[in-house]
């Protein structure tokens, strides 16, 4: 079974060729590119990677994204980002998917009423239009939503029961004003000690279109790798949702100083320590093959 | 005070949970839905900001302090319906942990799973749901598994939809329905299919463990308490010593 690292970014320094936006993050000089992320992959024995759009939305941002995707097509699919504001999202999704191996849409909001009791009608939620042309080109939806709008996903996946959807990052939703970087430039997300996500995202495990990141615990952990502080949340995410719809993911680059792209490979071994083999390789791999149509790598 | 019949402790013993219809009635109804509303109302801007700060969840709310804004708050605490049973549990030695004043948004999954509060070597811990509201069938009403609070009970495993847990009851009732539970024991929140929310009030009680509640925890409403009994419900030194 191969092993996928199912979410994390590549990126170029600013060229003419490979436009992107300057960030903290990602600032102009820096570059973590697909053949450093294929060394650190050979090194601990993954096969595959799914590279999520990071610098911009826009189809030219896309650019180094889709260079990679050509370079290397048994090796990475892809996740490409659409604006909740795009007068067009069809036209952007279609332009940036028919073709190529870009296989979804990364999502930061849903652009719908901010009070639960508000909610009525689900086409008046800003990406209803997103979802449903999902739906219709069988996109997957790759979701890190803002808490105020974790409400508004179940009425999105009743309506559209076929998109396969991937919540990022231990189905986490981050609040307003609580994203920062530490110290080695690494995105760190202030949580409450008592998930509240119990309440929302982990309730959508009845939707068996819904599937699970198990990655990025070091922006949410008080503690050092291997993140013990996080193991209830594992145990009730694979309580929740089941040995097949979790994927392993590492959230490359971000992790390559602290805690290491090696130690990263052995954090669900620790996390979960009572899965069985079949079940460590489900989700460090199996899943995300089978979910995301991973096609078999060339030897 | 009200002791339970010979009956209500079996069926505590063997299926930890009781149910007390009309336990909230008349005046004392009114006065709490008015309270109940009011409160919600006033409270439910800060709880969208703290939801937006990702600081409480989305899926319902608690209006804070409830005990601090309306006496009707305080005096369910010890109601004449239910008291007599929580003392005949407990050893005649409750104390009060906390109330969750709590407006459960209508929503197409319930917003918790099948779970118990606490393992099964905690002191007793027992809670009285009270429904401010009428809560029909599938309308987000409690469900309880009888026996599960029981030793030798279980494994049990949340399953993914609240209708296949295992030998499940559910409670839907009118306004003023009381339900006492062992909270060792399954429980949940079964999903809300209407239009409307749940408004309901959750009282969480233990028997008594030494330094369990400290005096301070309900000091700001030590006025309200004057008998001696209230005070050690509200774990506050007695207006004697």
């Amino acid at each position: 079974m191969p092993r996928i690292d199912a979410h994390l970014h590549v990126f170029t320094k600013v060229t003419p060729e490979f436009p992107r936006e300057v960030t903290p993050i990602c600032p102009a000089e820096r570059e973590e590119s697909a053949e450093k992320l294929l060394d650190v992959m050979e090194k601990n024995q993954i096969d595959q990677a799914v590279l999520v759009q990071i610098g911009g939305t826009s189809i030219e941002h896309h650019s180094y994204l889709l260079h990679c995707l050509n370079s290397y097509p048994d090796r990475f699919l892809g996740i490409g980002v659409v604006p909740i504001n795009h007068p067009n999202p069809t036209d952007h999704m279609s332009a940036l998917a028919d073709g190529t191996s870009i296989i979804g849409f990364r999502l930061f909001e849903l652009g719908g009423p901010r009070d639960i009791f508000e909610t009525k009608d689900v086409r008046d939620i800003q990406a209803y239009h997103i979802w449903k042309c999902a739906a219709e080109k069988d996109y997957v939806l790759w979701l890190y939503p803002r808490s105020i709008d974790a409400h508004l996903l179940p009425y999105l996946i009743q309506e559209f029961p076929q998109v396969r959807v991937v919540l990022n990052h231990l189905g986490m939703t981050p609040g307003r004003g609580k994203f920062s970087l530490d110290e080695l430039g690494r995105p760190q997300i202030q949580v409450s000690g008592y998930n509240l996500n119990m309440h929302t995202t982990y309730r959508l495990a009845r939707y068996e279109n819904v599937s699970v990141h198990l990655s990025g615990q070091y922006a949410f952990s008080k503690q050092d790798y291997p993140y013990k502080d996080l193991a209830g949340w594992h145990h009730n995410l694979l309580n929740d949702f089941g040995v097949k719809r979790l994927m392993w993911a590492t959230d490359f680059p971000w992790i390559l100083e602290e805690p290491g792209y090696g130690e990263l490979t052995t954090v669900i071994e620790e996390l979960l320590p009572h899965l069985s083999e079949s079940e460590l390789a489900d989700i460090m791999g199996g899943n995300a093959k089978r979910i995301l149509r991973f096609p078999n790598r060339n030897t | 005070m009200i002791r339970p019949t010979p009956e209500q402790k079996r069926q505590w013993e063997e299926e930890g949970y009781l149910v007390f219809e009309n336990a909230i009635q008349g005046d004392d109804l009114k006065r709490l839905q008015s309270a109940f509303d009011y409160w919600a109302a006033e409270c439910k801007d800060e709880w969208l900001d703290r939801v937006e700060a990702g600081e409480a969840a989305a899926t319902f709310y608690d209006i804070p302090n409830p005990l601090e804004k309306d006496t009707i708050f305080i005096d369910i605490i010890d109601h004449p319906s239910y008291y007599g049973a929580l003392m005949e549990f407990t050893e005649d030695d409750v104390i009060l942990l906390g109330p969750q004043v709590r407006t459960v948004a209508p929503f197409p999954v319930s917003y918790t799973g099948w779970h118990p509060d606490v393992g099964k070597d905690n002191p007793l811990h027992i809670k009285v749901q009270i429904y401010v509201g009428d809560v029909p069938t599938n309308g987000g009403e409690f469900g309880f598994v009888p026996g599960s609070h029981k030793p030798d009970s279980g494994p049990y495993k949340r399953p993914l939809l609240q209708e296949s847990m295992p030998g499940h009851k559910t409670f839907p009732g009118k306004a003023g329905t009381a339900i006492m539970f062992n909270s060792c024991g399954w429980h949940a929140s079964m999903d809300n299919a209407t239009n409307e929310p749940r408004k309901s009030i959750i009282l969480i009680y233990e028997k008594r463990t030494p330094g369990r509640i400290g005096p301070e925890q309900f000091a700001a409403i030590s006025g309200h308490c004057k008998t001696s009994e209230r005070r050690r419900l509200f774990s506050l030194p007695d207006l004697t010593s």
